[in-house]
C-alpha cells in the first residue's frame, strides 16, 4: 500500500506530467484562459488517460509482447487512443448528454494531447504491474488537471494586469508556467 | 454502401503497407540495435568491472533461460582461464528501474564489483549510486553468503545519505543477482568453461 | 511553379515558423532543448517525418475517403515515426536514449497532423514536400535557438565546447524544467518585438 501512495505522490507532484515532463503543453496553453474550460479539460483528460492506460497496457501485455511485434507499439497505441476518443465521444453523446455538454468539446482535442500517449508509453517503459499502471495513469492525469486549474486561476488574474504588448498571451503564459514549475520544484525532496 | 467498402479497403491496404514496411525496417535494423544496446549500455559497466581481463567479454557471452527471463552472461578471463562472469539485474529506484551489472568470480564466489548501467535518478542525489565509487565499492570482495541489504534493512551496506530509495534499489538488484547466481551456479560454471 | 515551391519552403523558415508563429509542437521544444545536440537530433527526426508524411498524404489525397482521412493520416505519420525510431536506435543510440519517449511522441506533434490536414491534402506532392521541408527546417532552427540559449547559459557550453571561459558561473536554472518555460516565453516575446517592426 505504501508503495502505491509514494507512486501516486511522485506522479502528481514530483514528476508532474505538465511541469516536469513537458507533456500536453499545447492544450495546456490553449484551454487555460478560463477556469471552466480548464476544469472541463482536466476531467476529460483524467477520463481518457485512465481508459487508454488500461487498454494499451492490455494490448502490450497480451498482444504485442507475446507476438514479439513491439516495434508496432507507437502505431497501435495512437490508433487505440484515437479510436477510443471517438468512441467515448459517441457514447457520451448518446447515453450521458449532460456529461457530453461538459466534456464533449474537449474530446477531439485530446487525440493530439501528447500527455495521453505519453502516459501510456511511460507505463510500458517503467514495466508497471496492472495496479501500478492504474495508480500511475490516474495520478498523472490528476496532476495534469491540478496544474491546469492552478494555471487557469492565475491566468484569469493576468488579464486584469497590464502586460507589455510583446509579452502578451502565449508568452506571458509560458513565463507564468515557469513560475508554477518552480513551486512544483519544491516537492522534489518529499519522497 | 460502396463508400463504406471503399473506406475499409483503403484503410486496410494502408495498414498492411505500413505493417510490411515496418517489418522490413525492423528486420534490417534488429542486429544493429542489439549491438548498440550492448555497446552503449552494458560495455562501459562490464569494462569497469572486468578491467584486467585478457579477452573481450562482449564477444565471450552466453545466455541461460532463468524462469521466463533470458539472462546474458559475459565471461572474463584471467591468465587464459574463464574465471569471472558479469550479468545484469534490476531494482526499483526513485525514478524507475535501476540496472546493475554484477561481476562474480566463479571460483571464489566473491563479488568482483558492481556498476550501475541505467538509471533515471535525481541528478546529484540518486545519481551518486553510479558516479560515487565509494558506494558501489562496498560490494567488491564480498562473498555470496553476505547480506547485501542496506544497514537500515539489517544488511551490511551503507546507504548513500539522502538517497535511501536509490541505495535500496541497488542493493535489491544485488540481492537478486545473488539469488540468480546461487541458483544457476552449476550451469554458469559449465557454460563458462566452454568459452575458449 | 518553381517560384511557388520556393515560397512554400521559405514560409516555414520565418513567416510561419513553428512553434513561434504557429504555436504548435511545444512539448519537444521544452523537453529536449537542454543541449544543441539534442535539439538538432529532435529537429531532424521531426523534419523527416513531416516531409515523408506530407509526401504520402499528398500522393494519396484523392484516394483516401474524406471521412476516414484523419485515421489515414495518423497511420501514415505513425509509420514514419516508427521508421525514425528504429533507425535512430540502430545508428545513433546515445541520442535515442536522451530523447527517450519524445521520439514516439512525434506522432502526436500537432505540426505533423496540422500540415497534413491544412496543406498536404489539398496540394500536389512537390509543393507538399517543400512545405514539409520548410516546416521541418524551421522547427529544427527554433529548437536550436532555444537549445543554444539554454545550453550556453545553463552549462556554459555550445555543442560541448566551453564558450564563456573558465570564470563563468553556469546559470543552472536554465537547464531545469522552470527554465525551459521561462526561456521559451522570452524567446516568443523577442519574436513579437521583431515582428512588429
Amino acid at each position: 500500500m505504501g508503495d502505491y501512495i509514494v507512486l501516486a505522490i511522485s506522479c502528481i507532484l514530483i514528476n508532474n506530467i505538465l511541469l516536469a515532463q513537458f507533456l500536453g503543453n499545447c492544450p495546456f496553453l490553449g484551454t487555460s484562459k478560463k477556469m471552466e474550460t480548464a476544469t472541463g479539460m482536466g476531467m476529460a483528460v483524467v477520463f481518457v488517460i485512465v481508459l487508454a492506460g488500461i487498454i494499451t497496457w492490455i494490448t502490450e501485455r497480451y498482444l504485442l509482447k507475446p507476438l514479439d511485434i513491439e516495434f508496432l507499439r507507437t502505431l497501435s497505441f495512437i490508433l487505440i487512443v484515437a479510436s477510443l476518443v471517438q468512441f467515448v465521444e459517441m457514447f457520451l453523446k448518446k447515453s450521458i448528454p449532460a456529461l457530453y455538454t461538459g466534456l464533449g468539446i474537449f474530446l477531439p482535442l485530446i487525440t493530439t494531447n501528447c500527455a495521453v500517449l505519453g502516459v501510456c508509453l511511460i507505463n510500458i517503459k517503467e514495466e508497471y504491474t496492472f495496479f501500478e499502471m492504474l495508480v500511475s495513469s490516474f495520478s498523472y492525469s490528476v496532476g495534469y488537471g491540478f496544474a491546469l486549474v492552478l494555471f487557469a486561476g492565475i491566468r484569469e488574474r493576468i488579464i486584469l494586469a497590464r502586460v507589455p504588448k510583446s509579452l502578451q498571451d502565449t508568452s506571458i503564459g509560458l513565463v507564468t508556467a515557469g513560475m508554477i514549475a518552480i513551486c512544483f520544484f519544491a516537492f522534489k525532496g518529499m519522497v | 454502401m460502396r463508400e463504406m467498402i471503399n473506406m475499409v479497403v483503403v484503410l486496410t491496404v494502408l495498414s498492411a503497407f505500413s505493417g510490411g514496411l515496418l517489418a522490413a525496417v525492423r528486420t534490417g535494423t534488429k542486429d544493429r540495435i542489439e549491438q548498440q544496446v550492448l555497446k552503449f549500455q552494458k560495455a562501459p559497466a562490464i569494462k569497469q568491472i572486468l578491467s584486467d581481463v585478457s579477452n573481450d567479454p562482449l564477444q565471450d557471452r552466453f545466455k541461460i533461460m532463468d524462469k521466463e527471463q533470458e539472462l546474458t552472461f559475459f565471461v572474463g578471463k584471467h591468465d587464459g582461464k574463464p574465471d569471472s562472469v558479469t550479468f545484469e539485474t534490476t531494482g526499483k529506484g526513485f525514478g524507475g528501474d535501476i540496472g546493475v551489472m554484477v561481476g562474480v568470480n566463479i571460483e571464489s564466489d566473491q563479488i568482483i564489483g558492481i556498476c550501475v548501467t541505467t538509471h533515471s535518478e535525481t541528478p546529484g542525489i540518486g545519481s551518486r549510486a553510479k558516479d560515487d565509487p565509494k558506494f558501489a565499492g562496498q560490494f567488491a570482495g564480498m562473498t555470496m553468503d553476505k547480506n547485501f541489504a542496506t544497514k537500515k534493512d539489517g544488511g551490511d551496506i551503507d546507504a548513500i545519505s539522502g538517497a535511501t530509495v536509490t541505495s535500496k534499489g541497488v542493493s535489491v538488484a544485488a540481492i537478486q543477482a545473488q539469488d540468480i547466481y546461487k541458483r544457476l551456479k552449476p550451469e554458469i560454471q559449465k557454460q563458462a568453461a566452454l568459452i575458449k | 511553379m518553381a517560384q511557388s515551391v520556393v515560397k512554400e519552403f521559405t514560409k516555414g523558415l520565418w513567416a510561419e515558423i513553428p512553434p513561434f508563429r504557429l504555436v504548435l509542437g511545444l512539448c519537444p521544444i521544452l523537453a529536449v532543448t537542454k543541449s544543441v545536440e539534442n535539439a538538432v537530433g529532435m529537429g531532424l527526426a521531426s523534419a523527416f517525418v513531416f516531409v515523408f508524411s506530407n509526401l504520402l498524404v499528398s500522393m494519396l489525397r484523392n484516394i483516401i475517403p474524406s471521412k476516414v482521412r484523419i485515421a489515414g493520416y495518423i497511420i501514415i505519420i505513425a509509420t514514419f515515426v516508427t521508421v525514425v525510431e528504429l533507425v535512430m536506435q540502430a545508428y545513433t543510440y546515445p541520442l535515442f536514449l536522451k530523447l527517450g519517449i519524445f521520439i514516439p511522441l512525434i506522432v502526436v506533434n500537432c505540426i505533423a497532423l496540422g500540415r497534413a490536414e491544412a496543406f498536404a491534402c489539398k496540394n500536389p506532392p512537390l509543393a507538399s514536400v517543400a512545405d514539409g521541408l520548410g516546416m521541418g527546417i524551421g522547427y529544427t532552427l527554433s529548437l536550436c535557438v532555444v537549445g543554444a540559449l539554454r545550453e550556453s547559459l545553463g552549462n556554459g557550453t555550445l555543442m560541448g565546447h566551453a564558450v564563456f571561459g573558465p570564470d563563468f558561473q553556469p546559470f543552472r536554472f536554465m537547464l531545469e524544467a522552470p527554465g525551459a518555460f521561462v526561456c521559451l516565453g522570452l524567446v516568443l516575446c523577442i519574436m513579437n518585438l521583431i515582428g512588429k517592426k
